[in-house]
């Protein structure tokens, strides 16, 4: 099963796509983009009141949601948000402490993994040489479609380096990027808990559907 | 400006979801950059050349926004008789001179009308590696007597 694991809605501030927009267009481009399903991870934001079940069922496409948040050493994606989450840290502030936030979020049941941990002052790379290495985390990642020549390649280090887990993610602002860059499980997952569950102890693997979208506009 | 682009616009009348607008291929010179700005009255040192914008703490000469825009303009202008209604732009990063640059466009939803047809669309700057350095969406209108 695929999922992207790393997508923005214009509930976030800098992007430009609505949620139905991304699922007309997985819907019609199946053959080149083959996601199952969606997580969008709002920049800086947790909106408990939202429910996507009937865009999942009218478009048969798995959307789950998470966040992105800003920390100390850089950006980190959360995964199985909950209230009580959202009341412990201010999602909005840019300068939350990394080290609490993996540490409290897999603690209450969650996981937090580090974004595009290549790019410059937001990536965690560049954060690791300078401070040290962050406790517990499981999984970065590895794989970002928003990411410049040379930046996804400084992960492949990073997680031989830690022995983390990679995943992959669009990290799409428009319609026409998402799937680009997703994760392959081997379980199904279906719910928000599915996902912490594998991204914990799953199998999976980043997957790179860029060349094909390439010959595909070509 | 050498810009490589299929004609004057593409006439085609009936567009759906995932069709491609005609991309550009071009390479700014450093002098069209100097030229723009000074046409614009923008003319700020970093625009008008590598010393000028490294005492500014850039790696060498930057294009302006509004090129950027001037260039989307161009591609959207690859569909024979549409109107812009809309432009926007996200600048990720620096549009330079001397980097051979592509322009892309694509439609993500039409909405067919009584007067005509609105394509929305996503377009993109990028280097030929595929390096993003300008997002944007658009909106463009598509008269029926056209």
């Amino acid at each position: 099963m695929i999922l992207d694991l790393h997508a923005h809605t214009d509930a976030s501030d800098d992007s430009r796509a609505s949620l139905e927009g991304y699922l007309k267009w997985l819907q019609k481009k199946r053959d080149v983009v083959p996601v199952d399903g969606i997580v969008l991870t709002e920049h800086r934001q947790w909106n408990p009141d939202v429910d996507y079940r009937s865009l999942e069922d009218r478009y048969e496409i798995v959307i789950l949601r998470g966040a992105e948040v800003e920390t100390d050493y850089g950006h980190i994606l959360l995964y199985g948000v909950t209230d009580a989450m959202a009341r412990r840290f201010d999602f909005a502030d840019v300068h939350l402490d990394a080290q609490q936030v993996v540490s409290e979020v897999e603690a209450m049941g969650g996981i937090a993994a580090p974004c595009h941990p290549g790019r410059p002052t937001i990536g965690l790379c560049e954060h690791y040489e300078v401070k040290g290495a962050l406790e517990g985390v499981r999984a970065v990642e590895a794989l970002n479609g928003g990411s410049r020549r040379g930046e996804n390649e400084r992960v492949e280090d990073l997680m031989q380096r830690h022995g983390y887990k990679g995943f992959g993610g669009s990290d799409a602002h428009l319609v026409s990027l998402i799937g680009i860059c997703a994760t392959e499980f081997d379980a199904e997952i279906h719910d928000v808990d599915d996902l912490v569950r594998e991204l914990r102890d799953g199998s999976y693997r980043a997957v790179d559907f860029r060349e094909q979208v390439r010959a595909a506009r070509a | 400006m050498s810009i490589e682009s299929p004609g004057s616009g593409v006439a085609k009348r009936s567009f759906e979801l995932g069709d491609e607008l005609p991309s550009l291929r071009l390479t700014l010179a450093q002098g069209e950059i100097a030229d723009f700005v000074h046409a614009a009255n923008q003319a700020a040192p970093r625009f008008i050349s590598d010393e000028g914008a490294r005492a500014d703490g850039l790696p060498g000469q930057i294009a302006p926004g509004n090129m950027s825009l001037a260039i989307f303009s161009r591609l959207l202008d690859g569909i024979a008789g549409a109107e812009v209604r809309r432009l926007s732009a996200t600048f990720r990063a620096f549009v330079q001179p001397r980097i051979p640059l592509v322009a892309s466009g694509v439609v993500t939803d039409v909405e067919n009308g009584d007067g005509g047809t609105l394509l929305h669309c996503d377009i993109l700057l990028e280097t030929e590696t595929g390096d993003r350095l300008v997002t944007g969406t658009a909106t463009l209108f598509l008269p029926n007597d056209t």
